[in-house]
C-alpha cells in the first residue's frame, strides 16, 4: 500500500488546486478542460471528471470545503487573517479535537466495555465494584498501568523496541484523519481519502513486525511473523472489494463516498431503504467485514497474539506504558475498521431512515463503529480460532479469488446497466 | 486550506500523544533493576538458543506473492475511478472493460501457476507428517 500513498501524496500536490478548481464549477462539458489543464496528469484530470459527473448524481454536491473541521475551528476562534500559521493551529487544535475523541471511546471500549461484553456472553458480572456500573475502573487501570515498573528484556534491539509502541496508535489515528463523522466532524478532505484510509491503517504491521523482532523473544518472533502473514492475505481482499465500491461512486473522496449513498434506493410506502453499498452489493459487505476482521486481527483471525498458542504474541515482553499503547494501537485499529465500514457500506454518518434525522450524525457515527465494535466482540466469544494454515488458505484460496470476482461482477453489472 | 496540513497536525498528535503518555509513565514508574527480572519469557524455563531462528520458508512465497498482487491493486484503483464516468460519457463497454478483464486475468495466471507448485499450501515439515501418519496407525 506504500506504493499507493506515495502516488496519492504526489497526484494531490500536483493536482488539487487544479481539479478543485475546475469540480466546483464545472458541468461534464469542461471534463476536457480539465484534463487539458492537467495535462501532466492524467488521473487528476480523470478524478476531476468523475467529481464533475457524480456531482449531477449525488443530492448533496461536492464538498465545500476540504478541511472542514479545521475551518470551523478558525472561523470560531478567528484564525482566518493569520495565514498558514493561522491554518497551523486551527489543524491543531481539529486533530487534538479528534484524537481525543478516539481516546476517549477507546479508553471506554478497553478496560470496561470489553469486560462487560465478555462477562454478559459468559454469564457473569465483571467490573463493578468501582464507580456507577464500576466505570471508574477505567481511571484506576490507567493508572495501574502507567505507573508499573518498565521492564527490558535482555538482549531487545533498543530503537526498534521502544519505536514499535509508537507506531501502531499512530498508524491507526493517522486513517482517522480523514473519516468524516457526520455534524461536519472531519479533519480533512482530500481527493485521495480512501486509499490514504488504507495506506496509513497498513503501517500497523509494520510496528507489529518491529515489536516482535527487537523483542528477543521466540513468541514475539513468531507472532510477528504470523502477523505479516495475515495482513499480506487479506490486505489485497480488502483493497479489492473497497474497489468494487468505488466503481459506483467513481471518486475517492470520503465525503461524496457519503454522500452517493444517501439516494433511496428502493422506497415502498412509508419505508424508504437508502441507498446504502450493504444493501447495493451485500456480497461485498459480506467479504469486506470477513477482511476487515482479519486485517485488524480479531477473533477469529487473532493468530498473531493467541493467548493459548503464543503466550501474547508480539506484545509478549512488553510491559507498563508500552503494553498500554499496544493496547491502545490495538482499539484504535478496531474503530477504524469499524469507521471504514460505516463510510463505504453503511453510508457513514446518515440515519437508516430519514424520520431519524434529528439526531445528530455524529451519533449515528458512533452508533455504526460501537456496532462493529460489538461485532468484534461477539466474535471473540463465540467463533473459535482458525489455525495458521487454515487461515492462509481461507486468504489466498478463498477471499482472493472472491474479491476479485466480486470486483469483476460489479463492473460488469455495472457496465451492462448504464 | 491544504487538507495535507491537517493531516500532518493528526500525524503530529498521532506521535505525541504516545510520547506524552511515556513522559507520564516515567514519572510514574518504579525502577528496581533485579538479576533475572528482565530474562526474556520463555515460559518459565531458562531460554535456551537464539531467538534468530530458522522459521517456515512459507511466510517468504506469500510476501512474494504479495508484491504482485499488491502492485495489480495500485493499477486497479485509477480505472475504478473514471470506470462509471466513462460508461456516462458514452465510451463503449468492450472499451472500457476488456483491458481491465485482459489484465486481471493475466495476473490471475501467476496465482493459477503458484497454487499449483504449493506456494499457497502450508508447509508442513516430514518429522511431523510421518510421526503423525505412525500416530494414527
Amino acid at each position: 500500500m506504500s506504493g499507493v500513498d506515495l502516488a496519492s501524496v504526489l497526484l494531490q500536490q500536483n493536482g488539487s488546486g487544479n481539479a478543485t478548481g475546475n469540480a466546483t464549477n464545472a458541468t461534464a462539458g469542461n471534463a476536457t478542460n480539465a484534463t487539458a489543464g492537467n495535462a501532466t496528469n492524467a488521473t487528476a484530470g480523470n478524478a476531476t471528471n468523475a467529481t464533475a459527473g457524480n456531482a449531477t448524481n449525488a443530492t448533496a454536491a461536492g464538498p465545500t470545503s476540504e478541511t472542514p473541521l479545521p475551518d470551523l475551528i478558525s472561523g470560531l476562534l478567528g484564525l482566518d487573517g493569520f495565514g498558514i500559521w493561522g491554518d497551523a493551529v486551527a489543524a491543531l487544535l481539529g486533530a487534538f479535537l479528534i484524537a481525543n475523541v478516539m481516546l476517549t471511546m477507546t479508553a471506554v471500549a478497553g478496560p470496561w466495555a470489553k469486560r462487560k461484553i465478555t462477562a454478559a456472553f459468559t454469564d457473569r458480572i465483571a467490573v463493578n465494584r468501582i464507580g456507577p456500573f464500576g466505570l471508574l475502573i477505567i481511571v484506576a487501570d490507567a493508572v495501574r498501568l502507567l505507573s508499573k515498573e518498565l521492564i527490558v528484556p535482555e538482549g531487545a534491539d533498543r530503537p526498534a523496541w521502544d519505536l514499535a509502541p509508537i507506531i501502531l496508535p499512530f498508524s491507526a489515528l493517522l486513517g482517522f484523519a480523514v473519516i468524516p463523522m457526520g455534524s461536519g466532524i472531519q479533519l480533512a478532505d482530500p481527493e485521495t481519502g480512501l486509499v490514504f484510509a488504507f495506506a496509513a491503517a497498513s503501517i500497523a504491521s509494520l510496528g507489529l513486525v518491529m515489536a516482535g523482532y527487537a523483542s528477543n523473544n521466540k513468541y514475539s518472533m513468531l507472532g510477528g511473523l504470523r502477523s505479516i502473514a495475515q495482513n499480506l492475505a487479506y490486505e489485497i481482499p480488502l483493497v479489492v472489494t473497497a474497489a468494487s465500491v468505488v466503481i459506483f461512486t467513481g471518486t475517492l473522496r470520503m465525503s461524496e463516498i457519503v454522500a452517493v449513498q444517501s439516494q433511496p434506493l428502493i422506497e415502498a410506502g412509508a419505508l424508504t431503504i437508502p441507498s446504502w453499498f450493504a444493501f447495493v452489493n451485500p456480497f461485498a459487505f459480506v467479504l469486506f467485514l470477513v477482511a476487515n476482521m482479519a486485517e485488524i486481527g480479531r477473533n477469529p483471525f487473532d493468530i498473531p497474539e493467541a493467548p493459548t498458542e503464543i503466550v501474547a504474541g508480539y506484545q509478549t515482553e512488553y510491559s507498563s506504558v508500552y503494553f498500554v499503547l499496544f493496547y491502545l494501537g490495538e482499539f484504535i485499529h478496531i474503530f477504524l475498521g469499524g469507521a471504514l465500514m460505516a463510510v463505504l457500506f453503511l453510508g457513514g454518518a446518515a440515519p437508516p431512515v430519514p424520520a431519524l434525522g434529528f439526531i445528530p450524525g455524529f451519533v449515528w457515527f458512533v452508533i455504526k463503529i460501537w456496532a462493529f465494535f460489538l461485532f468484534t466482540q461477539w466474535c471473540r466469544s463465540a467463533v473459535p480460532r482458525v489455525r495458521i494454515d487454515q487461515l492462509i488458505e481461507i486468504g489466498w484460496k478463498g477471499m482472493l479469488e472472491l474479491a476479485f470476482a466480486n470486483l469483476v461482477l460489479t463492473a460488469i453489472i455495472v457496465g451492462v446497466i448504464i | 486550506m491544504n487538507p495535507w496540513i491537517a493531516i500532518g497536525a493528526l500525524a503530529v498528535m498521532g506521535v505525541g500523544i504516545p510520547l506524552g503518555m511515556m513522559a507520564v509513565s516515567a514519572i510514574l514508574r518504579p525502577s528496581v533493576p533485579e538479576q533475572g527480572k528482565s530474562a526474556i519469557y520463555e515460559s518459565g524455563e531458562i531460554p535456551t538458543g537464539t531467538t534468530r531462528i530458522r522459521f517456515n520458508i512459507q511466510y517468504y512465497m506469500v510476501a512474494l506473492l504479495f508484491v504482485i498482487f499488491d502492485i495489480e491493486t495500485v493499477l486497479i484503483f485509477p480505472w475504478t475511478v473514471i470506470y462509471r464516468s466513462a460508461l456516462e460519457s458514452g465510451v463503449g463497454l468492450g472499451k472500457v472493460l476488456f483491458p481491465m478483464l485482459l489484465f486481471i486475468g493475466i495476473l490471475t495466471m501467476p496465482l493459477v501457476w503458484a497454487w499449483r507448485n504449493g506456494a499457497v499450501e502450508w508447509v508442513k515439515s516430514p518429522r511431523a507428517t510421518s510421526r503423525k501418519v505412525e500416530g494414527e496407525s
